[in-house]
C-alpha cells in the first residue's frame, strides 16, 4: 500500500496508460544505456596523433610551408613539395582509416553479441494484461514472472508461489534464490523480495511484482558504469609499439636536427635545410610500420576466431602470449557446465559412469538386479522433462526443464534404459512429494507396469544420511536384506569416497506398497502424507559431477610446460574445487595441500612447513581474513593455487595480488559482478556462452565455446605473433638506413639525389608491406610452449641488438649496395663518381641547359631530372633486392633458413614474387617516369645489387650459425636479436 | 600491469640513467664494460673495413669497364638540348629584356656574350684547331689521327658570326633594337642531327607572340646553318679542343619591341615536341627593349 502511494499506483490494476507514458518520459526507456563510448570523430582523431603519424604532420606542414615560400617567390618549379606533402598527408589519413576500420570492425563483433530480439514484458496496466517490449516498462508498473522469464527491471515482489531467481550473474550465487513477498533484510542485495534487472526466474507459478527501478538505476545498471569507470589498461604490446615509436621519433628528430644545423653550417639556405630535415623525417619514420603490426595481429584475431577466440582489441592477441598467470573459472570454463551422473554406488560397490561430452567412455556393468531397481528409481522419482522436438539432438545435448541434477538423472537414465518419457508413463505417477529444504527428499508413488500387479511402488531420493535414516533394508544382488550395522558403515565409506570426490551424492530407495491396506483408488495426500515414508529398502547411491571438459587436463599440461600458472578462482565449494583441479592437472599428481601433509604426518596444520606444499586451496571465509601481504605470500609459495567459495571482488584481490607479483594476469569470467576483474586483469577473457554483456564489454577477447583449452591456442598465437613481429619490425627497420643514408650523402658530400622521397614511400607503403606482413605466416622456429612467458621488463618487442643489427649491419649493406648501383648507373650514363661529387648545385641549377658530363656530352635540366628519376629507381630497385634478401634471413633468428625451409611459408613466396611484380610494374609501366618519378631502367641494373643481397643472406647465416652454435657467448649476447 | 606502469620520478630516472652510464656493480659502461665496447668496436670497425674494401673493389671494377671515350650509354640523351645567350632568366623562361637607354642594362648582356664567346676567340681556335675540314660532310675519322692520341676538331670562330660576332660592334646590338642572339645546341658524342647529308640542321626562329613587333630575322652564319663537319662529337678525351658550332640570330625589334620567340634547330634526327623538356631541340625566350 506504501507502494502504491509512492508510485501512484495500484497493486490490482497497475498504471494508467497516460500515466505510464508521462513517467517513461521523464525516466527514459527501460534499457542499460551502453558504456559511454568515444565519440567516433575522437577515436578517428586518435589514429591521427599517433608519435608517428604527428612526426608526418610536421613534414607534412614543411612541406607545405616550403612550398608556399617557393610559389611566393614566384617559382613554379618546385610542385614536388606539394605533391609531397599530399602524399604525406594521404599516407597519414590513409593508415588511419585502416587503423579506424580495424577498430569499428572489432567493435561490431562485440555489437553483434547483444541479444537483437527485443524482451518482452507482461504488464498490467488499466487493470489489463499486454504484452509490450520491456524497454517500456516504467517505474511502478505491475509486471508479471513466469519459471523461464528474465526479470524486466528490480522489481519487488507483490505475490510469489515457489519463485525462484538465478543471481548468479549479480552476486556470484550459484544456488537459486527463493523470492516471496516478505521484507527479509535492510539490503535490498539481500531481501528476499526484491527481484533483479537482467537476472533469470528459474521456476515457480505466476508472481506479480512492481517495478521500483527501471533501466541504469537498477543495480545492474549501476555495477555496469562502475566497470565502465575503471580505467582501461594499456596492452603490453602497446606499451612496446609506444615504447619503439617513441625512439623512432626521437631519433628521427634527432637526425633531421642535427642534418638540419649540419646543412645550415654548410651553407644551405634556411628552407633548403628544413626541406632536408622534412627528408630524413621522411625516410627515417618507418610508415608502413603501424599497418603492418595493425594488419599482423588482425591476421592472428583472424585464426583466432576460428579457433573461438574472438578479439576485441587487437593488441590483446599479443598479451595472450606474455601471460603468465591465469586465473579461470571452474564451471563452464574448465568443466563442461552440466551435472553429470559419475559414479553409482550399488550391490557394495563403486561403479563409474562415462562422463564424457561424446559418450565416449566405458559402460558398468548393468546385469544387476539391484541397478534396475535404482535406475527405475532414478527414472521416476525425477520431475524434468525433455523439452519437445529434440529427438535429432544427442542426449547430452537436449534441453531440460529441471534443476540440474535431475537433469543428470534424466540424461543418464535415458541414456540407459531408453525413453524415459514413455518409461514414466508405463509407471503412471499417483502422488509426488516435491524436495523441501526441511525432510529433504523427494518421493512420489506410482502404479505398477503389470497390470496385473495392483501393488504401489514408493520411489525416494534424496539427501543419501536422510535417506539411510528411512531404510531398515538394504537391496544386495535383487535381494532385500536387512540394513545392519556393516552395511551401515559400507555406506558410509562409499558416501565419503564419493563425497570426497567432490561430487554431489543422492541416495535412493523404494517401497512396493502393500496392496491390502493401499488398495487402488487409495487416496494419497501429499500434505500429511498418509503413507510410509520410512522402514523402506535402500537401493543406492548416485553421484553427480560437473566434469572437466575432455581437452582441458592436455591444455593445462600445456600451460605448465608453457611456464604458465593456472590459479582456479571459483565460487565452488574446496572440495569440489580441489576435486576438479586435480582431475585437470591444476593440482598436479603428488602435490599436496598444508591439510594432506597434516593428515598424512598425523601432525597439527600449523606444524606442517607451508613450503612443502605444492598446492594451496584457499576459500573465500579465509581469503577476507588475509591481508594483501599475505595472500601475496601464498600466491608466491605455493606454485598451485585454488580459490573456493571466492566472491567477485575478491576475483579483484586475487588479480591485483599476482599483479603485484609481477605477473602478466589473465582472467576469464562470466558474470556481471565479474566485469571489473576482467578489467583490472591485463587480459579480461568472457565467455561466450554463459557470459553476460557486461562481462563480454568489460573483456578483451570472448571465448565463443566457453572452453579453457581455447585460451591455451590463444596463448600460443599470442607468442609466436610476438616472435613474428619482432621479424616483421626487423624488416621493416632494416630499410630506413639505405634510405636516409641517401639524403646524408646528399647533404655532405653534395651528389645528386640518389632518392626521393616519393620514391621512399613506394617502398615503405607499397612493395615492402606484403612481405612483411607475410613474416606473421611464418612458423615458430622452436617449440614456443616450450619456454617461459616473456618477461616483459627485458624481454621487449625491439631491443638494441635487434635495432644495431638491422641499422648498423644489414642497413648499411643495403646502403652499400644501393650506392654501388647509384654510382654504376650515373658512371654508365656518363658521370663518373668522382664528378658526382659536388656536382650537387650546378646539377640542380634549373636554369643551366648544358651542363657537361665527364665525357663533354652537354645536359639540359630535364635530361638531368630524369637521370635523377633513373637514379631513384636503381637505388629502389637496389633496396628491394636487398630487402628479398632481408626477407629470408628475417625467417629465422636462429635456427639456419635452410632448417626453416624456404617455401615452407608460401605467403612469403608469393610476397616476394608480389614484390618483384610490383618493382617491374613501378619501373616499366608507361607514364610512370611523370607521375611517380620511376624510370624504366635497364635489366643489367637489377642485377648489380645481387652480389649484396648474397652477402646479407651469407653473412646472417655465418650469425646464426654462431649463435647456434656458441649460446651464451660474445657473439650470441651482441648478435642475437 | 603495476610492473610496467609504476610512475616514477624525475631523480628516479636520472638514477637510472646515471646506472646505465656508469654501472658500478658490474662495472658497465652504457651497458657493456669497457673491455665489450673495445670488442663491439673493433667488430664494427673490421665490419665498416671490409664493407668499404668490398664497395671500393666494385667502383674500381665499375671504373674499368668503362670506355673513357664515350659512355656506355645514353638514354636520356637522345636528341639534344639547345640554349639561347645572353642567359638571362625571369622568373620562369629565360627572359632577354634590356633597356637601351641604360648603359648598366645591355651592357650586362653583351658582356654576357662576349663571356660566352671567348673560346670562340680567332686566335685561340686558329692556333688550336689549325684541321682544315671539308665543309657539308660528315667529320668521321675512325682513328686518332690527330696529336697525342686525339681526333682533329673543326674550328669554329668568333667572326663566323658576322655582325653578330662582337667584333664590329661590341654591343651585339643591344644599344639599339637590334639585339643578337647566340643559339647553341648540345653535344652527344656519336650524334648525327641529320640522315640527309645534302640537309644540314638550321636554326629558325618563329614568333610565338608579337609577331608585329619583329620586323626582321637575319642568322649568321648563313641561313643559320651548322654545318655537318662539326658532327659527330668524339667525346671530351678524342677531341679536347672541339667547340659547338653556333648560330647568331638578330631580331630588329619594332612598335613594342617585345615579343616571345622559339628558336628551333631544324633536323630530321631532333625531336622539339617533347613536353617535360621544353629545351630539346628548341628554345623560347622573350625579347624586349625598353627605352
Amino acid at each position: 500500500e506504501e507502494l502504491e502511494m509512492r508510485y501512484n499506483t495500484s497493486i490490482t490494476k497497475g498504471l494508467t496508460t497516460t500515466f505510464a507514458h508521462q513517467v517513461l518520459e521523464r525516466d527514459g526507456a527501460n534499457e542499460l544505456k551502453p558504456p559511454k563510448g568515444t565519440p567516433e570523430y575522437v577515436k578517428f582523431a586518435r589514429q591521427l596523433a599517433g608519435g608517428l603519424q604527428c612526426l608526418m604532420w610536421v613534414a607534412a606542414v614543411i612541406c607545405f610551408i616550403a612550398f608556399g615560400i617557393e610559389l611566393a617567390r614566384g617559382n613554379f618549379a618546385s610542385f614536388d613539395d606539394l605533391y609531397l606533402a599530399i602524399t604525406l598527408i594521404a599516407v597519414v589519413v590513409v593508415t588511419g582509416c585502416f587503423g579506424y576500420y580495424q577498430e569499428f570492425k572489432s567493435t561490431n563483433i562485440i555489437a553483434s553479441f547483444k541479444n537483437l530480439v527485443p524482451q518482452q514484458a507482461l504488464v498490467i496496466r488499466d487493470g489489463q494484461k499486454n504484452q509490450i517490449n520491456a524497454n517500456q516498462l516504467v517505474v511502478g508498473d505491475l509486471v508479471e514472472i513466469k519459471g523461464g522469464d528474465r526479470v524486466p527491471a528490480d522489481i519487488r515482489i507483490i505475490t510469489a508461489q515457489g519463485c525462484k531467481v538465478d543471481n548468479s550473474s549479480l552476486t556470484g550465487e550459484s544456488e537459486p534464490q527463493t523470492r516471496s513477498p516478505e521484507c527479509t533484510h535492510e539490503n535490498p542485495l539481500e531481501t528476499r523480495n526484491i527481484a533483479f534487472f537482467s537476472t533469470t526466474c528459474l521456476e515457480g507459478a505466476v508472481s506479480t511484482g512492481m517495478i521500483i527501478n527501471t533501466g541504469d538505476r537498477t543495480i545492474i545498471g549501476r555495477i555496469a558504469s562502475l566497470a565502465s569507470g575503471v580505467g582501461n589498461e594499456k596492452t603490453p604490446i602497446a606499451i612496446e609499439i609506444e615504447h619503439f615509436v617513441d625512439i623512432i621519433a626521437g631519433l628521427a628528430i634527432f637526425f633531421g636536427f642535427t642534418f638540419f644545423v649540419v646543412a645550415m653550417f654548410i651553407g644551405y639556405a634556411f628552407l633548403e635545410a628544413m626541406i632536408f630535415f622534412m627528408a630524413i623525417v621522411v625516410a627515417y619514420v618507418p610508415e608502413g610500420l603501424l599497418a603492418t603490426v595493425t594488419v599482423c595481429l588482425s591476421l592472428t584475431a583472424k585464426r583466432l576466431a576460428s579457433k573461438n577466440c574472438v578479439v576485441k582489441n587487437l593488441e590483446a592477441v599479443e598479451t595472450l602470449g606474455s601471460t603468465s598467470v591465469i586465473c579461470s573459472d571452474k564451471t563452464g570454463t574448465l568443466t563442461q557446465n552440466r551435472m553429470t551422473v559419475a559414479h553409482l554406488w550399488f550391490d557394495n560397490q563403486i561403479h563409474a559412469a562415462d562422463t564424457t561430452e561424446d559418450q565416449s567412455g566405458q559402460s558398468f556393468d548393468q546385469s544387476s538386479e539391484t541397478w534396475r531397481s535404482l535406475a527405475r528409481i532414478a527414472g521416476l522419482c525425477n520431475r524434468a522433462i525433455f523439452k519437445p522436438d529434440q529427438e535429432g539432438i544427442p542426449i547430452p545435448k537436449r534441453i531440460v526443464v529441471g534443476d540440474a541434477s535431475e537433469t543428470a538423472l534424466l540424461k543418464f537414465t535415458e541414456l540407459t534404459i531408453g525413453n524415459i518419457m514413455d518409461y514414466r508413463n508405463r509407471f503412471k505417477k499417483v502422488v509426488e512429494v516435491p524436495f523441501n529444504s526441511t525432510n529433504k527428499f523427494q518421493l512420489s508413488i506410482h502404479e505398477l507396469e503389470d497390470p496385473l500387479d495392483l501393488r504401489y511402488l514408493l520411489v525416494m531420493k534424496g539427501a543419501p544420511e536422510r535417506i539411510l535414516e528411512r531404510c531398515s533394508t538394504i537391496l544386495i544382488k535383487g535381494q532385500e536384506l536387512p540394513l545392519d550395522e556393516q552395511w551401515k558403515e559400507a555406506f558410509q565409506t562409499a558416501y565419503m569416497d564419493l563425497g570426497g570426490l567432490g561430487e554431489r551424492v543422492l541416495g535412493f530407495c523404494h517401497l512396493y506398497l502393500n496392496e491390502k491396506e493401499f488398495p487402488r483408488g487409495y487416496r494419497f495426500e501429499s500434505d500429511d502424507m498418509n503413507f510410509p515414508t520410512s522402514g523402506l529398502c535402500f537401493a543406492g547411491l548416485i553421484s553427480m559431477i560437473d566434469p572437466p571438459r575432455a581437452t582441458v587436463p592436455d591444455a593445462v599440461m600445456k600451460c605448465r610446460t608453457a611456464g604458465i600458472r593456472v590459479v582456479m578462482v571459483t565460487g565452488d565449494h574446496p572440495i569440489t574445487a580441489k576435486a576438479i583441479a586435480a582431475n585437470v592437472g591444476i593440482i598436479s599428481e603428488g602435490s599436496e595441500t598444508v591439510e594432506d601433509i597434516a593428515t598424512r604426518k598425523r601432525i597439527p596444520v600449523e606444524q606442517v612447513n607451508k613450503r612443502d606444499a605444492r598446492a594451496c586451496v584457499i576459500n573465500g571465509g579465509q581469503l577476507k581474513d588475509m591481508t594483501s601481504d599475505e595472500l601475496d605470500e601464498a600466491l608466491r609459495n605455493h606454485p598451485e593455487m585454488v580459490f573456493a567459495r571466492t566472491s567477485p571482488q575478491q576475483k579483484l584481490i586475487i588479480v591485483e595480488s599476482c599483479q603485484r607479483l609481477g605477473s602478466i594476469v589473465a582472467v576469464t569470467g562470466d558474470g556481471v559482478n565479474d566485469s571489473p576483474a576482467l578489467k583490472k586483469a591485463d587480459i579480461g577473457i568472457a565467455m561466450g556462452i554463459a557470459g553476460s554483456d557486461a562481462a563480454k564489454n568489460a573483456a578483451d577477447m570472448i571465448l565463443l565455446d566457453d572452453n579453457f583449452a581455447s585460451i591455451v591456442t590463444g596463448v600460443e598465437q599470442g607468442r609466436l605473433i610476438f616472435d613474428n613481429l619482432k621479424k616483421s619490425i626487423a624488416y621493416t627497420l632494416t630499410k630506413n638506413i639505405p634510405e636516409l643514408t641517401p639524403y646524408l650523402i646528399y647533404i655532405t658530400v653534395s651528389v645528386p639525389l640518389p632518392l626521393g622521397c616519393i620514391t621512399i614511400l613506394f617502398i615503405e607503403l607499397a612493395t615492402d608491406i606484403f612481405p612483411s606482413v607475410s613474416l606473421a605466416y611464418e612458423k615458430a622456429e622452436s617449440d614456443i610452449m616450450h619456454l617461459k612467458p616473456r618477461n616483459p621488463r627485458r624481454d621487449r618487442l625491439v631491443n638494441e641488438a635487434l635495432a644495431v643489427y638491422s641499422y648498423f649491419q644489414i642497413g648499411a649493406i643495403q646502403s652499400f649496395a644501393g650506392f654501388t648501383d647509384y654510382f654504376t648507373t650515373m658512371a654508365q650514363e656518363g658521370w663518373y663518381p668522382l664528378l658526382c661529387v659536388g656536382l650537387r648545385s650546378q646539377w640542380e641549377d634549373v636554369h643551366l641547359q648544358d651542363l657537361q658530363d665527364s665525357y663533354g656530352q652537354e645536359w639540359t635540366y630535364s635530361q638531368r631530372l630524369y637521370q635523377e628519376y633513373t637514379c631513384y629507381t636503381v637505388f629502389f630497385v637496389s633496396i628491394e633486392i636487398c630487402q628479398i634478401a632481408d626477407v629470408l634471413i628475417r625467417k629465422t633468428r636462429r635456427l639456419s633458413a635452410f632448417q626453416q625451409g624456404f617455401f615452407r611459408n608460401r605467403v612469403l613466396v608469393t610476397a616476394i614474387v608480389f614484390q618483384l611484380c610490383l618493382g617491374n610494374l613501378l619501373c616499366y609501366c608507361p607514364g610512370m617516369p611523370n607521375i611517380f618519378n620511376f624510370m624504366p631502367i635497364r635489366v643489367q641494373w637489377w642485377f648489380v645489387p645481387l652480389p649484396y643481397g648474397i652477402l646479407i643472406f651469407v653473412y646472417d647465416e655465418i650469425r646464426k650459425l654462431g649463435v647456434r652454435r656458441y649460446p651464451g657467448s660474445w657473439w650470441d649476447q651482441e648478435l642475437y636479436y | 600491469m603495476a610492473t610496467l606502469k609504476e610512475k616514477r620520478t624525475c631523480g628516479q630516472r636520472c638514477e637510472d640513467f646515471g646506472r646505465f652510464v656508469w654501472n658500478s656493480e658490474n662495472g658497465t659502461l652504457m651497458g657493456r664494460t669497457p673491455e665489450k665496447w673495445v670488442y663491439i668496436s673493433l667488430y664494427y670497425v673490421a665490419f665498416y673495413v671490409v664493407m668499404t674494401g668490398l664497395f671500393s673493389l666494385s667502383i674500381w671494377v665499375l671504373m674499368y669497364t668503362l670506355s673513357p671515350y664515350a659512355p656506355d650509354y645514353q638514354d636520356r640523351l637522345k636528341s639534344p638540348g639547345v640554349m639561347a645567350w645572353p642567359d638571362t632568366y625571369g622568373e620562369e623562361i629565360l627572359e632577354i629584356i634590356y633597356n637601351t637607354s641604360d648603359k648598366a642594362s645591355w651592357k650586362k648582356m653583351s658582356n654576357c656574350l662576349h663571356d660566352f664567346l671567348k673560346p670562340y676567340n680567332d686566335t685561340k681556335q686558329l692556333e688550336c684547331n689549325h684541321h682544315n675540314c671539308t665543309k657539308g660532310k660528315y667529320f668521321i675519322q675512325k682513328t686518332f689521327s690527330a696529336p697525342d692520341h686525339t681526333k682533329w676538331a673543326c674550328p669554329f670562330t668568333q667572326s663566323m658570326l658576322g655582325p653578330c660576332s662582337g667584333l664590329e660592334d661590341p654591343t651585339f646590338g643591344y644599344n639599339c633594337t637590334m639585339p643578337c642572339v647566340i643559339i647553341k645546341m648540345n653535344r652527344i658524342i656519336d650524334f648525327l642531327p641529320s640522315n640527309q647529308t645534302d640537309h644540314p640542321p638550321y636554326v629558325n626562329c618563329t614568333m610565338l607572340e608579337g609577331h608585329e613587333n619583329v620586323a626582321k630575322i637575319e642568322y649568321f652564319p648563313e641561313n643559320g646553318i651548322m654545318d655537318l663537319s662539326y658532327f659527330p662529337y668524339y667525346g671530351r678525351l678524342a677531341q679536347p679542343t672541339y667547340v659547338n658550332p653556333l648560330v647568331a640570330v638578330r631580331f630588329s625589334l619594332i612598335g613594342k619591341k617585345k615579343a616571345k620567340i622559339q628558336c628551333r634547330v631544324v633536323s630530321d634526327k631532333i625531336s622539339y615536341q617533347n613536353f617535360y623538356d621544353p629545351y630539346e631541340g628548341k628554345v623560347i625566350f622573350d625579347i624586349q627593349a625598353l627605352k
